[in-house]
């Protein structure tokens, strides 16, 4: 025997307007939902702003300027950056911060472990002529003759977050600083 | 896992974007409206793959947004609020005869749209419109007087 298929009458099921036509307009849903536009529409206005100024990275806000207390090393970064979005870390080295200045000179400079995973260092520039792990870092030895000296750190942050970093001279106190990387 | 992620995130805010626009985005389609979607569509996309441009990248993300489609259509179905709010409700902007200003004004209507909505269901004349309802896919439905 077939089976009976399942029926049901054909209803509206929506309110009718003037008890005319069946449309399930709500009005204060839709007067609710204009004011939260216009609420919206203010946040992304404020967020576009923010993006102007640098507060998401890649802008003014964004860059930052760390040194040492006798400018043997300026740190100039972003201190907020973007995930997997490329950005330059330079360092300036003054007259303190060169041994040996001449053909022989040198500087050493230790960077933490943090700008190599995190902050995703992916290339220095210029090539160090040494460098040393040890320490939760690596110490790099560039061939220096006079001041200014400068080397660059190409970054890329592999993930978001707040990532502190250490750059430290021999005999000068550190520069520790934190990058905090956007999604 | 980044990429689902990624992929949730775009859904969502292409979602929020595409719904606080005024409601013409998917039907009646200009060719000014037609840049926002591709344009908006080819920018989430970067973001979702990032540089992973593997099959098995791609695959995630289209069954990931696949399934949080299909999760979002089956909550509607099941509350007719959060149907409202993803997809709005109709709008009556004729209304026996007579046109609603604060529907024209609040979904950024012109007389035009309604008459070129009224010609393409036959109808000649603005005056004959008894009912024009602006529908949740953005198309407008007219009703003639005498139907």
């Amino acid at each position: 025997m077939p089976a009976t298929p399942q029926t049901a009458l054909v209803q509206d099921s929506v309110p009718k307007v003037d008890d005319t036509l069946a449309v399930g307009e709500d009005l204060g849903f839709q007067r609710s939902w204009w004011r939260f536009e216009r609420f919206i529409w203010s946040l992304f206005l404020v967020i576009l702003i923010c993006d102007v100024l640098g507060l998401f990275g890649r802008g003014w806000l964004a860059k930052a300027r760390r040194a040492t207390p006798d400018n043997a090393l300026t740190l100039d970064y972003e201190h907020i950056e973007r995930a997997s979005t490329p950005s330059v870390m330079t360092l300036t080295f003054g007259p303190a911060a060169i041994q040996n200045p001449g053909p022989n000179g040198k500087i050493q400079v230790f960077v933490s472990n943090s700008i190599v995973k995190p902050l995703g260092a992916q290339r220095i520039s210029p090539q160090p002529s040494v460098s040393a792990v040890g320490g939760s870092g690596i110490t790099y030895t560039f061939a220096a003759t006079h001041a200014p000296a400068v080397v660059q750190i190409a970054l890329e942050p592999s993930f978001p977050g707040i990532h502190p970093f250490r750059i430290q001279l021999p005999k000068e106190p550190p520069i520790d600083a934190k990058v905090f990387v956007v999604p | 896992m980044p990429t689902i992620l990624h992929a949730v995130a775009g859904y969502f805010i292409l979602l929020l974007v595409v719904r606080v626009l005024k409601r013409r985005a998917g039907s009646q389609m200009t060719l000014f409206e037609f840049v926002l979607i591709f344009l908006m569509g080819g920018i989430i996309i970067l973001s979702t793959v990032g540089n992973d441009r593997s099959v098995t990248n791609c695959t995630c993300a289209v069954i990931a947004v696949g399934l949080l489609h299909r999760s979002i259509a089956w909550a509607k179905s099941k509350s007719p609020r959060l149907g409202a709010i993803i997809d709005g409700t109709p709008l009556v902007i004729i209304r026996n005869g007579e046109w609603q200003p604060e529907i024209m004004r609040g979904m950024s209507l012109r007389r035009e749209d309604i008459e070129a909505a009224a010609r393409s269901s036959g109808i000649s004349q603005t005056d004959d419109i008894a009912w024009a309802v602006l529908e949740r896919n953005g198309r407008i439905s007219c009703i003639a007087k005498d139907s």
